[in-house]
């Protein structure tokens, strides 16, 4: 026991299946790029060691906190913001473009108001609005 | 004991979700010695990939459901070690479980193939306590041996292999072609020792 030594990498890898973390998009975006560890790194700014802590942070929120949450994850790790902010949009983009899980969390929103446009129209039909207007009136007689 | 001052102020960050590196930092202060008060706990014999996977999965239960904690009733530390180490004992004991059963060589198949066909001579050669030492000595990796042992009890499910292997984050079909993958690199090295008996 003396020689095993505890890695954050192992709780990274784990944390892939939650989606509320960065782990998951962090391993998809390297895989989809063809980027070892180093490489990543690189591209953010930051030391190999930080990868492990950027993966077990939570996935910034959307506009108007995303500014802030990336900034703070940039002073975490210690990361160039500019390029934490380009892989956190690119992942974003890739997310969207491929209709995931995360993707739909992340357009909550846009998806809600689409839903209340169409409650409202179907709600103006229910009032008896129609191109017909007495048709269904019955006939005195 | 109740949770530390420190201790506190990571809960309520995690609990309020409005700080997005509050469970890396919470994590990165309390995870190494949390697998080794485990460890500890789980004795020296305790498998320490199981340990590590149940201090893991302790503390990412925590962050999807912080409400479980109760601030008053234990500390955070005590609360995270209890917690992994009730899913390490439940972990060892599927793990033993799994490997009593008795198995046969003429079990080990991938994809309907038989990878030994003299049963006399397999038969004589080894019973299910030599079989299982044999296990140990073709594969000394821990993760190899849990797939091994799925193998050898015809888990069909893709799952366990996926979670042994720590890909569930790959589409589907790419997880199904790695298990594959996996049980035909194990099977093949299992029968090439076999050969040579």
């Amino acid at each position: 026991m003396s020689d095993f030594v505890p890695s954050l990498d192992r709780l990274a890898l784990l944390a892939r299946a939650r989606p509320d973390l960065l782990a998951g998009s962090l391993a998809r975006y390297q895989e989809q790029e063809g980027l070892s560890d180093s490489q990543l790194a690189a591209r953010l700014g930051c030391e190999v060691e930080a990868l492990a802590r950027l993966a077990l942070c939570e996935r910034p929120r959307p506009a108007p906190y995303f500014a802030g949450d990336a900034e703070r994850i940039a002073g975490y790790i210690h990361a160039d913001l500019k390029g934490l902010v380009q892989v956190l949009r690119a992942i974003e983009v890739r997310e969207a473009l491929s209709g995931s899980v995360d993707a739909k969390r992340a357009a909550g929103p846009t998806l809600l108001a689409a839903r209340d446009y169409d409650e409202d129209e179907a709600d103006g039909e229910d009032q008896g609005i129609s191109a017909t207007g007495d048709a269904d009136e019955p006939e005195n007689g | 004991m109740k949770a530390t001052g420190e201790e506190l102020s990571f809960h309520r960050r995690i609990l309020a979700r409005n700080d997005p590196i509050a469970f890396a930092e919470l994590a990165d202060t309390l995870y190494a010695s949390l697998v080794q008060q485990v460890c500890k706990r789980a004795g020296v014999h305790a498998d320490q990939t199981l340990v590590e996977e149940a201090v893991g999965q302790a503390l990412l239960d925590y962050h999807d459901r912080p409400g479980s904690y109760n601030p008053e009733r234990a500390s955070l530390r005590s609360y995270l070690v209890m917690a992994a180490h009730r899913d390490f004992l439940n972990a060892a004991a599927k793990e033993r479980r799994a490997q009593a059963h008795q198995v046969s060589l003429f079990e080990l198949t991938s994809q309907g193939r038989d990878i030994v066909n003299e049963r006399e001579e397999v038969e004589s050669h080894a019973q299910a306590g030599e079989l299982l030492a044999m296990i140990d000595e073709i594969f000394p990796d821990a993760k190899e041996r849990r797939i091994v042992t799925l193998i050898l009890n015809k888990v069909q499910s893709h799952t366990p292999y996926v979670q042994v292997l720590g890909i569930a984050h790959l589409p589907i079909e790419e997880q199904r072609k790695q298990v594959q993958l996996v049980k035909n690199r194990l099977t093949r090295r299992m029968r090439r020792r076999l050969s040579g008996m």
